[in-house]
């Protein structure tokens, strides 16, 4: 055989080798495929607990579980069930999630969260304004949905013990009890926005602040103060159920919601107070 | 009628009709001379039909008429720049293909090639074969470029080839470096930041040029098109036309150079003569082409399909997280390395600048009329000398030579790295099982001694952690940045939701320096279906 010979055969033979791994490739595409789609949805979902763990847990939990008074819980049975027949949302959660994480809420569909007129979900879409791409807004949703499966019954609010305290500051609080008022300061989601350091809530003292008893004794008597408070107790239910009268300087642009009045009873109010009046 | 059909007659007049109609194609070959041009026997007709070819086909005009046998010596020229020239056109071939899924928008560009991978039939494969062929062509230019150094067939008349070589050099290597940035994944923003970052460092025009190469002063959808309609139009065609040119010198003017044994060596004449002997396109190295052709292809396919070779794709492109690895693709590690040794506009224009230009001036400055190696020693010492010292510096131009992190960032990069898998990343979702586990100097040989099946990739896991922070913690005689005096760390693993699981790792140190406490955490969310591999 000559050369020409041996090439041609052989190039024939490669040729035919070559078409056949083509098409042994393609019977396994179909598999390959769905794989990495599935590879794809479990990538969404780290990077949306990733998303989740960074921007939402301070308002809805660290497990989406809500914070009264502040957030709806997410990981709850009637998120999934129910919430968006309620509202008459006639596409899928998954697109309500994203299109709420989105441009965020104007006004409170639940009044008993954050709302009452202010603006409550903030947008987080940079297409409104916000900082997260569109493709992380559809991760943190599907790490919202992955929830779906496990969601427990959370049940309604716990109705109050008590009429609301309301947002008049000298009404008389009953005696407080600085055990509870430890215990409301740590479960009603203060520590969501009132961060949590090494050394303590933001309410407690630390190298270049006094504690909030001490705070609260000093501010009312300063000369830029706004408010109608006359002594410490007043000045720590005003900043509690009227936290626009008086705002320290610095925090301008972070605003408590204004809803406490409505959410707390007196003799929680006095709790709070009275342990807070405990740390100097 | 049918008296007058005449089978015989009839034969011979549809064999005619048929050889007309096959010269008209084959510009010149009959049926006899086709059968005997595969079956490698001599022509049939005189004058010679296959020349022919030549004169009356365009695409055959530009194939040489034959080359000297002694120049088609495999390991003469180890047809470098044909494997160039084929990958090229693998290149243009999947690229069209790729073209109709890729839609060049920062907003779209991720997805579009989530969509090829996840979507559409071959789509991975044709992606693999782009990203494999546009490495193979590099590779396979700068061989051929060494082959043609070491060979001095640079010189006297192929001096311009050499120099038309050069320009396709260049286009290569950017063309390869323009299709980076396309996937716009993190591996393309950062790799293509640091590229037209060096642009910015050329003196005077810097600044222009680099808002002309990004069309912005950070790389954005602006420059995103440009750098997609730099690598599908105006790259392509510049390619196109230079190989042409490049091509054509070699192939219809002076054809590849003979070994230089047959032209200054001590040989006897006879063999000189038989080095000179014509081998003739058609038949020879038409097959031989077609050849080498099916062998590029299979191989391509081979490692593409069979060999688990895989383009990367790293997460979506994010301007404000930079990797802490991040590298320039390998063939310019050897300039991120000298960036490393100097000033930015010295070491990253200037002399890259003085070397492109010695690479055109070679032909000219070395006058030495010899072409074999023995009697060009300085040429070929200076020559070795450039490729040891390119290695070398594309080792320094490697992420982990000359950059300072911190050993905490050293230990949980290596462990769980922000792209790609890494170690903890590929641990099996079962073998998760959640848990504090204290750092102690002492590994357990298994760290969930109540499961049946054990935890082996992650007791690996944790072992490498453990060792990491206990190397760190008791060698006093590293730099500060390396130690972790009074280390304390910790793996944790919580289960997050249903398939997912979060693993934090803790380091906590006092700085060896300033005596306060450090503290670094990462938390990573590992799903079941995770890619694992």
């Amino acid at each position: 055989m000559s050369r020409i010979n041996i090439e041609i055969t052989l190039g024939a033979l490669l040729v035919l080798f070559t078409s056949i791994f083509i098409v042994i490739y393609g019977f396994k595409e179909p598999q390959r495929m769905q794989e990495f789609e599935l590879h794809q949805e479990a990538q969404a979902i780290e990077v949306g607990a990733d998303l989740f763990n960074n921007n939402c847990v301070g308002c809805h939990g660290t497990q989406g579980e809500g914070v009264p008074g502040l957030a709806p819980a997410l990981n709850d049975r009637y998120f999934f069930d129910q919430r968006i027949k309620d509202l008459g949302w006639s596409s899928s959660l998954e697109d309500y999630i994203v299109a709420t994480v989105s441009s965020g809420r104007v006004v409170s569909t639940r009044p008993e969260y954050v709302g009452g007129g202010a603006p409550a979900m903030p947008a987080w879409s940079e297409q409104y304004g916000g900082p997260l791409r569109v493709d992380q807004v559809r991760s943190i949703a599907a790490f919202i949905m992955n929830w779906e499966p496990t969601a427990p019954d959370r049940g309604a609010a716990t109705p109050m013990a008590g009429p609301p305290v309301g947002t008049d500051i000298t009404v008389e609080l009953p005696e407080g009890n600085p055990t509870n008022g430890e215990a409301l300061a740590t479960s009603q989601g203060c520590t969501g926005c009132h961060v949590l350091t090494d050394t303590g809530p933001a309410w407690a003292a630390s190298a270049n602040e006094l504690g909030i008893g001490d705070r609260a004794a000093q501010r009312f008597t300063q000369a830029d103060y706004t408010g109608s408070a006359t002594t410490p107790e007043q000045y720590l239910l005003e900043s509690i159920v009227a936290p626009g009268e008086y705002i320290v300087p610095g925090f301008e642009t972070v605003l408590m919601p204004a809803t406490y009045g409505q959410s707390l009873t007196a003799q929680d109010a006095a709790d709070i107070i009275a342990y807070m009046l405990t740390i100097k | 009628m049918i008296k007058s059909l005449d089978l015989q007659d009839l034969r011979k007049k549809l064999v005619t009709a048929v050889d007309t109609r096959v010269r008209i194609i084959t510009a010149g070959l009959g049926l006899n001379e086709l059968r005997a041009v595969m079956r490698g026997d001599p022509p049939t007709e005189k004058p010679n039909p296959r020349y022919k070819v030549h004169t009356t086909s365009f695409l055959f005009h530009i194939r040489p008429r034959y080359y000297e046998k002694g120049s088609t010596i495999f390991t003469h020229t180890f047809r470098l720049g044909f494997f160039t020239a084929l990958f090229f056109f693998v290149e243009l071939f999947t690229g069209l293909i790729l073209m109709i899924y890729y839609t060049p928008s920062p907003d779209q560009a991720y997805n579009s090639i989530l969509n090829l991978l996840s979507n559409v039939p071959y789509g991975k494969l044709l992606r693999d074969i782009h990203r494999l062929g546009a490495e193979a062509m590099v590779i396979f230019t700068v061989l051929h470029m060494l082959r043609t150094y070491l060979t001095g067939s640079y010189k006297k008349d192929r001096s311009f080839t050499w120099l038309t070589g050069l320009v396709l050099l260049l286009v290569t290597l950017v063309l390869s470096f323009s299709g980076y940035l396309l996937p716009w994944d993190q591996l393309a923003y950062w790799a293509v930041t640091i590229g037209t970052s060096m642009v910015e460092a050329a003196p005077l025009i810097g600044e222009q040029a680099n808002l002309i190469a990004r069309g912005a002063p950070d790389i954005g959808a602006n420059g995103l098109l440009r750098f997609y309609l730099l690598h599908v139009v105006l790259l392509p065609l510049a390619a196109i036309l230079v190989i042409s040119v490049h091509y054509y010198k070699v192939s219809r003017e002076h054809g590849i150079s003979l070994p230089a044994k047959f032209e200054e060596g001590d040989v006897p004449p006879e063999v000189k003569k038989q080095a000179k002997q014509r081998i003739d396109y058609i038949p020879d190295l038409l097959t031989h082409e077609v050849f080498l052709t099916a062998l590029g292809l299979f191989i391509v396919i081979t490692v593409t399909a069979f060999m688990n070779y895989s383009a990367p794709l790293e997460h979506i492109a994010n301007p404000q997280v930079t990797p802490l690895d991040t590298k320039a693709p390998w063939y310019f590690w050897w300039l991120q390395g000298m960036l490393k040794l100097g000033d930015k506009t010295l070491m990253g224009i200037i002399i890259p600048t003085i070397l492109g230009g010695l690479l055109v001036a070679i032909p000219y400055i070395d006058r030495n009329p010899h072409r074999s190696l023995h009697k060009r020693p300085l040429a070929v010492a200076i020559g070795l000398l450039t490729v040891l010292v390119l290695v070398a510096l594309s080792y320094m131009g490697l992420p982990q030579y000359g950059i300072k992190h911190t050993a905490a960032q050293r230990i949980m990069q290596d462990l769980a790295p922000q792209e790609g898998v890494g170690p903890l990343r590929a641990v099996p979702f079962d073998q998760l099982q959640t848990g504090v586990y204290e750092v102690s100097g002492e590994v357990p040989r298994d760290l969930c001694p109540n499961l049946d099946f054990g935890c082996p990739d992650l007791t690996a896991v944790f072992r490498e952690f453990s060792d990491g922070v206990v190397y760190a913690a008791t060698h006093t005689e590293l730099e500060s940045y390396e130690r972790l005096p009074d280390a304390q760390a910790a793996m944790v693993i919580e289960d997050w939701q249903q398939d997912l699981k979060k693993v934090t790792l803790r380091i906590n140190w006092t700085d060896a320096d300033t005596g306060k406490t450090q503290k670094l955490e990462n938390q990573y969310f590992l799903h079941r279906e995770r890619e694992r591999n």
